[in-house]
């Protein structure tokens, strides 16, 4: 696995790096409003690779997380491309009795509760890829559309996600955080994979951007 | 007179931003540093008169230098730089002692505004 330095340089890595640290900061007070949770954020983390390489990447990243689930939200503008947000196992039951708390966890059969799971799951990830890309957007003076979110993976094992999930001709802009929700532990993953012929709007925007600053 | 600012975040970038939104027709010395315990450091040696925090740092958080530097000096004027707008987190700095917080990317009124807000407080 190779990371591909020459897509951008390392003054816009750390730009990016910055601009993606006040969209997720955006998205953690959204989700943080309409759940109640408290969303403990770590240092932004930018790496840029190839899609192709995803798997092998997540595979590393998330050890010790054998089972996976992933919603999934593609966006258009002159940014474009998709939004990945992965949970390990086992979160997406966190999350719904967090939301469940205060009308009794009791109150969810087997059959709902796992519908429950899934649901919960896209609307968390509607509101962290929303927020979060559509201030990428906006800082950089951009406008994105959205597809709905989906669960495109659920309670899989990581090691068998194939590459061909990912376009392959893309190049992956990964952003790692860590989510800690109302003393519960769970650690939550999202990346962003730009289309290849959105990179040089990309790099010509973030120039742009720090030019505001100078 | 010329006000000693001590910026602490991890970003270079973000440092770069919050710089250029000072006013122009005023000087300022800046100082730089990159985590808490270097911020902490810093303060130590250089006695700032205003000091912008960032809140998610490595080595050692905002949260955490905002403590220790409040410990070592209860005046100290710290105005927390963030982009975790959460308002469990706001409210976690300010009972630190912070005197206000600004919100990420810096605009040049909000950053007119946190000085103004600082002039108020060393005056006192």
């Amino acid at each position: 696995m190779e990371e591909t330095t020459t897509l951008l340089s390392e003054e816009e890595k750390d730009i990016l790096q910055e601009i993606m640290n006040i969209a997720f900061g955006q998205a953690a007070a959204d989700l943080a409003e309409i759940i109640n949770i408290y969303v403990v954020l770590n240092v932004p983390y930018i790496q840029v690779l190839r899609a192709i390489d995803m798997p092998e990447y997540l595979h590393n990243e998330l050890a010790g997380h054998e089972v996976i689930s992933m919603v999934e939200q593609h966006f258009w503008g002159d940014f474009k491309g998709s939004a990945y947000l992965i949970f390990p196992s086992g979160a997406g039951k966190e999350l719904v009795s967090i939301m469940g708390e205060g009308v009794g966890e009791s109150g969810f059969d087997s059959a709902s509760f796992d519908g429950m799971e899934k649901e919960t799951l896209m609307e968390v990830g509607n509101i962290l890829i929303g927020a979060c890309v559509g201030k990428v957007a906006e800082l950089l003076d951009d406008r994105v559309t959205y597809s709905p979110p989906r669960v495109a993976i659920e309670n899989f094992a990581i090691k068998s996600i194939p590459a061909e999930i990912f376009d392959l001709h893309s190049s992956a802009i990964v952003l790692k955080t860590v989510f800690n929700f109302n003393e519960r532990d769970v650690s939550g993953f999202l990346f962003l994979v730009t289309k290849q012929d959105s990179i040089n709007w990309l790099k010509n925007s973030l120039v742009t951007f720090m030019e505001k600053y100078e | 007179m010329t006000r000693k600012i001590l910026i602490v975040d991890d970003s270079p970038i973000s440092r770069k931003m919050l710089k250029s939104r000072f006013p122009k027709e005023q000087t300022y010395d800046f100082y730089e540093a990159g985590d808490g315990l270097a911020g902490f450091e810093l303060y130590k040696e250089i006695r700032p008169d205003i000091t912008f925090m960032d809140l998610t740092m490595p080595v050692m958080d905002g949260p955490t230098a905002i403590a220790e530097i409040r410990k070592f000096d209860p005046n100290a004027l710290i105005i927390v730089s963030t982009a975790d707008i959460q308002i469990k987190s706001l409210s976690l700095v300010m009972d630190l002692g912070a005197l206000m917080v600004l919100k990420k990317p810096p605009s040049s009124e909000s950053v007119l505004d946190a000085l103004t807000q600082s002039e108020e407080q060393l005056r006192k």
